[in-house]
């Protein structure tokens, strides 16, 4: 079964509330939590994105499509990374998330991959 | 056995025109050639070997299509018929300036030099490039779709565009080497397979076009640079500056070749951006330290430079020789000038050089804010990680 486990926030944000050291560690932890999936067999595919503010919004306006600059919700909603794992179930799934969540302290989701047609 | 695969793919060319359906079937003889070449040994005459097969496999292509097709093959036959004498003449060049031909876009030029004249397959360059390889197979033949539509000629530009095309070619290679050696995103932050690529691109190119001072230039900023390798990221992929690195993990064979062809090129030609890039970076790797660093002699390169090809990029390098003689608030004072350019808008060097100025003066809050401005412009996750590490130390 495949999972999205998806990460909020911003540097900037973490900024205001981690040390320099929490810095090191948190990098040196990301860089072990994709090692071990790696090796669990577990990674299908993992980014990290460029921050929120370089992000731009396309909006039907008008029946034109029109892109802004943005957006500019709150930092701790904007999608900051993400994994995509192939897991024995939700379990699992909602493991890796939670080593995760331990470490960052903020909201994490896990959403199921949706399935291809059934076979017949 | 790569070296050949430019050679080979002129001689099926010349005998059979069709630059697209030849170059398939070089790559197909590369791959059986790497299966049998392994089990029973090189054969006697390698290039005859890939030339034979190559050619059996494109005629093989041939039967198979409709009459149409061979008709055309004959014609393309015939037509080059009187070229084909020739078949030991290495066409390497009029290969990568058709690969670097102006009328592809720049990704299409990288992805066909590297398959065409680096004899690399599809999913090579695919992983190179960090993209599928039904991606990099769908650019690859729009490119070679486009050689064809275009009615490009297969031979070398003419006299009066030769230098221009070069220039085309040499940045090309260069756009290689710097994909390599700063991926513009994702999570590594150097490619040492497309590094050594371009590397030996640049030493083939240099060896058929020997007397052109920027061949040069650019072998050498090259090799200069990536002697630097070892020293710039630490064991985990995090980031080293160059004030920080071990020197004692560069590359010293390397330095020395870089600095022995600039200076074969010093008086002789006249002097280029590449070849004063490669004099700034021998400058840095001449230093047994970096506070031996010759600041006064890269700011008075970094001028030329300046005066010979101007840019956004050239005057922030400068301000940071401008800062280390003159002193931060000097070298401030030219970055100043650069925050009218749109063209630097979104780029997080010019924050991520305030920050490191404004640090050398002092006014660590206005740094911090230059570093978190920075990490939020870049587009590689281990910079990202390195300016958030600065500006968290400062806070």
């Amino acid at each position: 079964m495949k999972y999205m486990i998806m990460t909020f926030g911003s540097a900037e944000e973490a900024l205001q509330h981690h040390s320099k050291e929490w810095f090191r560690d948190m990098i040196a932890f990301m860089r072990k939590i994709d090692d071990d999936l790696v090796k669990s067999g577990e990674m299908v595919y993992n980014e990290g994105l460029v921050d929120g503010s370089q992000a731009k919004t396309v909006r039907f306006q008008n029946g034109l499509p029109v892109p802004t600059d943005g957006p500019f919700a709150e930092a701790k909603e904007s999608l900051v990374g993400f994994w995509l794992v192939d897991v024995e179930n939700e379990a699992r799934a909602i493991e890796i998330a939670s080593k995760i969540v331990a470490f960052v302290e903020s909201p994490i989701e896990v959403r199921r991959v949706a399935d291809g047609p059934p076979e017949v | 056995m790569r070296e050949l695969a430019p050679q080979v793919l002129g001689t099926l060319i010349r005998r059979y025109g069709q630059f697209d359906a030849c170059e398939d079937a070089v790559q197909e003889a590369l791959l059986a050639a790497a299966v049998q070449w392994t089990q029973k040994g090189l054969p006697e005459n390698p290039r005859s070997w890939l030339v034979a097969v190559a050619s059996r496999r494109l005629v093989d292509q041939w039967r198979s299509e409709s009459a149409r097709r061979r008709r055309e093959a004959n014609a393309a036959v015939m037509d080059l018929s009187a070229k084909s004498q020739a078949s030991d003449y290495d066409d390497t060049l009029t290969i990568l300036f058709l690969c670097c031909h102006p009328s592809l876009s720049v990704p299409s030029q990288l992805a066909l030099t590297l398959r065409a004249v680096g004899g690399l397959t599809t999913a090579e360059i695919a992983s190179a490039f960090l993209v599928p390889e039904a991606t990099m197979a769908q650019r690859i033949s729009r490119a070679k779709e486009r050689i064809r539509s275009s009615g490009l000629p297969f031979e070398l530009p003419p006299k009066a565009e030769r230098a221009d095309r070069l220039r085309v070619v040499l940045h090309v290679l260069y756009l290689v080497f710097n994909e390599g050696y700063s991926t513009s995103s994702g999570p590594a932050l150097q490619r040492a397979d497309l590094t050594t690529e371009a590397i030996r691109l640049a030493r083939m190119l240099h060896q058929l076009v020997p007397g052109d001072g920027e061949v040069v230039g650019l072998l050498a900023l090259m090799l200069l640079t990536d002697a630097r390798r070892a020293a710039r990221t630490e064991a985990d992929g995090s980031i080293v500056p160059l004030d920080e690195q071990n020197r004692d993990l560069w590359n010293n064979a390397q330095i020395q070749e870089g600095v022995a062809l600039l200076e074969s090129t010093l008086g002789k030609v006249a002097i280029g951006p590449y070849q004063l890039q490669a004099a700034i970076a021998a400058l840095h790797d001449e230093a047994p330290t970096a506070k031996e660093t010759d600041w006064p002699q890269i700011l008075a390169l970094y001028e030329v430079l300046e005066g010979v090809s101007p840019g956004p990029v050239v005057t922030l390098n400068r301000a940071v020789a401008v800062a280390m003689v003159n002193g931060p608030l000097a070298g401030l004072a030219v970055l100043g000038t650069l925050d009218a350019d749109n063209r630097m808008t979104h780029n997080h060097r010019l924050e991520a050089v305030r920050g490191h100025l404004l640090e050398m003066a002092g006014d660590l809050v206005a740094a911090r804010e230059s570093y978190v401005r920075a990490a939020k412009m870049t587009a590689s996750l281990p910079e990202q990680r390195y300016l958030t590490l600065q500006a968290a130390r400062l806070g």
